[in-house]
């Protein structure tokens, strides 16, 4: 598999170099490290601080939602691997208007260590901080292991619906109860074709063979549910559609947020055919669809796949998902 | 009592633990590269190095200044270890914060507290073979004395005994375990109290 880049160790800084240059009205390099991309006018005084990190390879997540009506700041690692501590309490900080700060981010064992540890340097500086993790894979343990899933592309909407209460000023107990609702209200599935390559280890991160699939693989090429033949498009959406709503069903004329998203190499065009049976199957669920988004929202650097996400809203949560915000990748 | 632990006890130890660990550093990466990746004595130097470039900014407040010693292993990230030294070092800034001198007979207390926040953090109990353990048995031996010199005596011997009541013993943790992180990767046990 081929790449472009130069020095595989330079791969992040070199991103975050161009990111910066060709985007200064939303981003502003931070940090020690210079690992940390804040808001251009960060931080906002009076508003609760949005923070969320992890390692690249995903854009736009994380880094790519900082932005008004979204992320205050957000700690780039290497790619696939967590920020550090210093630089997660740099992200803090920068976030810091005086409200105290907010991190989301997807519940991973070395993000929530390194967050944690961040958290405790920034309540010894007198911040206060509040975590909401996203939990939204349901192919990475069952139901009566919920709490142990990784967190996915439902990232967007908490980034999203976060973002928004913040912008009404509520206070850091509030903001946190919103994200937690919105992290609460998510449910993905992810199903890969190819592997990627991280940029420093220079090897497909899995092998797998030209005519099969994995159903429910993670965005780091974590195990899935099962992998076989690849199927067509409406069998994979269907199967997508069944788990999800198995998981969390949807009463008649709820209100429903799909969000298909391409894993990297995916195109657009596959990713219609797949929401047209999205689309059909949410309809005759009884579901009232809110603002559907199909694109590339969360990916695994150049893996070909795709992963389906439901955010079950009501009246409370779709009014903050559908209020204006911004950033490089994504515009309400 | 023999005076009391102050940010200036914490300067003067910088200045002898600093060369002691990049004295070491070579044993500890060799004893580490047996059973697991080698690189404790780089941890360990990257640690030394950031102690000795924030000594002279500890100011007065013990609390204050062993955060700042904390914050010298999470530089660079990375190393479960580094991590661990820094949750111990985090868990005694904050009840120290605000206190301009610590009593001697409050180091227990501060070492029981630190195992308590790593064993947490790490994911391993006491008995598993860690460094836990030499921390704990420190503890003990430092219950109800107030004498720097005698301390430092407890804190070698309790130290030594525990090594040598350990090594026979299997590991119950591996470094692949150590953090929860890393709870899916498999490799070879090590053993942390050397």
């Amino acid at each position: 598999m081929k790449k472009i880049l130069n020095d595989p160790y330079e791969y992040v800084d070199e991103m975050l170099a161009g990111l910066t240059a060709a985007h200064p009205q939303y981003y502003a390099l931070a940090g020690d490290d210079r690992r940390v991309i804040a808001r251009a006018d960060a931080p906002v005084a009076g508003k609760v601080g949005l923070v969320s990190g992890g390692g690249s390879g995903h854009l736009p997540i994380f880094t790519g939602y900082v932005g008004p009506g979204l992320l205050d700041a957000c700690a780039i690692g290497d790619v696939f691997a967590s920020p550090s501590v210093d630089q997660v309490a740099d992200a803090m900080r920068a976030a810091d208007g005086g409200a105290g700060v907010l991190s989301v981010y997807g519940n991973y064992g070395g993000d929530v260590m390194n967050f944690d540890m961040a958290a405790e340097m920034l309540e010894f500086e007198d911040v206060q901080t509040a975590t909401v993790l996203l939990r939204d894979d349901v192919a990475s343990a069952g139901p009566q292991e919920a709490e142990r899933r990784r967190g996915v592309a439902g990232m967007v909407y908490a980034f999203k619906i976060a973002g928004a209460a913040a912008d009404t000023r509520v206070d850091l107990a509030e903001v946190t109860r919103l994200a937690q609702k919105a992290a609460d209200a998510c449910r993905s599935v992810g199903a890969a074709l190819t592997p990627c390559v991280v940029p420093q280890a220079g090897v497909p991160t899995f092998e797998i063979g030209e005519d099969e699939m994995e159903m429910g693989m993670g965005i780091h090429g974590e195990p899935g549910m099962w992998r076989g033949k690849l199927k067509a498009a409406d069998e994979i959406a269907n199967e997508m559609v069944d788990r999800l709503l198995e998981d969390k069903p949807v009463a008649a004329g709820a209100q429903v947020s799909p969000l298909v998203n391409s894993l990297g190499a995916t195109p657009p065009e596959e990713l219609y055919i797949l929401y047209r049976v999205v689309a059909t199957r949410l309809g005759e669920a009884g579901a009232q669809i809110v603002m559907p988004l199909v694109g590339r929202y969360a990916t695994s650097m150049e893996m070909t796949g795709v992963s389906l996400t439901f955010c079950h809203l009501d009246d409370e949560l779709a009014p903050l998902l559908q209020a204006p915000a911004a950033c490089a990748f994504w515009r309400v | 009592m023999t005076g009391q632990l102050t940010a200036d006890t914490l300067r003067r130890a910088i200045d002898r633990l600093a060369p002691h660990l990049e004295s070491v550093a070579a044993d500890l990466n060799e004893a580490d590269a047996r059973l697991g990746d080698g690189d404790l004595g780089i941890t360990m130097t990257k640690g030394a190095r950031q102690l000795r470039a924030v000594a002279g900014e500890l100011g007065d407040d013990v609390g204050a200044a062993l955060m700042i010693c904390a914050r010298a292993f999470t530089k660079g990230g990375g190393s479960s270890y580094g991590t661990l030294v820094a949750t111990g070092l985090m868990t005694a800034a904050k009840t120290c914060r605000g206190k301009r001198t610590v009593d001697w007979t409050a180091i227990s207390g501060l070492l029981d507290a630190a195992v308590a926040a790593m064993a947490d953090r790490g994911g391993a109990s006491l008995g598993d073979k860690t460094v836990l353990d030499a921390i704990d048995a420190t503890a003990r031996a430092l219950e109800d004395l107030d004498d720097p010199a005698a301390m430092t005596e407890a804190a070698i011997v309790a130290t030594d005994d525990t090594l040598d009541r350990y090594r026979d013993r299997p590991n119950r943790v591996g470094r692949a375990r150590m953090f929860r992180a890393e709870a899916r990767a498999t490799g070879p046990w090590s053993p942390r109290a050397s």
